[in-house]
């Protein structure tokens, strides 16, 4: 039962991972220049709701300047 | 310090803007952020048409907070309430007027109002302007998320619109089917 369950969740990681892949591949086919981090990590952001961007946006800039 | 995100008391300023339909809208990196960009940010930047519009100090009076008026030491500030979060943003470099920037604006919803967020192509407009060395380490990620965020929404349309065309074929199918 919960192999099968196991197996479903990376079937649907894999198939996520490899949808988001070829989206990065189809940017990087229109702009070479870009930074395929930047790219990624912008349409992973885009799957998420704006407020949420925007939290982990603050979130990572407020530890950034507790650590300075 | 303020909470590392928007928390109640800062939702709640937005939305009393809102409601007064206070005439203003998120910029800098938090309206990046908001777009998909993947930057961090301490703060979030709000311009305003109009810092002497009384609808302002009435939606600071709703949360509890209060605005500081500029001096030699301070910028103007919004304190308590929990609304620090929020600079006031009096200029923005190598941009139009408040009204000419409007048009450049999307909307996010914020429960039933929607918040007006500058575009990110007048972000990257305003951050090469200003070219300070700030601006220049965050304007390539900025380049490649809105080609990013250009491509997606392309390819989404195409999705979108090949699902459109199978499901009219699916609908006229059996009409086109010859009659028995």
């Amino acid at each position: 039962m919960s192999v099968n369950r196991n197996n479903v969740r990376e079937r649907r990681a894999a198939k996520w991972a490899a949808d988001l892949m070829e989206s990065v591949r189809a940017v990087l086919a229109v702009r070479p220049e870009a930074d395929p981090d930047n790219v990624r990590h912008t349409l992973i952001l885009l799957q998420q709701p704006p407020l949420e961007r925007l939290r982990k946006s603050l979130t990572r800039g407020r530890a950034l300047a507790q650590r300075k | 310090m303020a909470a590392p995100s928007l928390n109640e008391s800062e939702l709640h300023f937005l939305r009393a803007l809102l409601r007064r339909k206070v005439r203003f809208m998120v910029v800098g990196l938090s309206a990046a952020a908001l777009q998909g960009a993947p930057v961090v940010t301490q703060d979030v930047d709000l311009w305003f048409e109009d810092l002497n519009d009384p609808r302002i100090r009435q939606a600071l009076r709703e949360v509890g907070a209060a605005y500081v008026a500029p001096s030699i030491l301070n910028p103007p500030l919004f304190a308590g309430g929990g609304v620090e979060l929020f600079d006031i943003v009096l200029t923005l470099h190598g941009l139009g007027t408040f009204a000419e920037e409007l048009s450049n604006c999307i909307e996010i919803p914020v429960g039933r109002q929607k918040l007006k967020v500058l575009g990110v192509e007048r972000i990257l407009a305003s951050k090469r302007a200003a070219n300070r060395a700030k601006d220049r380490l965050v304007i390539p990620v900025l380049e490649d998320s809105l080609s990013a965020r250009q491509v997606a929404g392309s390819r989404d349309r195409r999705k979108s619109d090949a699902s459109r065309v199978r499901k009219t074929t699916r609908r006229k199918s059996p009409a086109t089917k010859p009659a028995s």
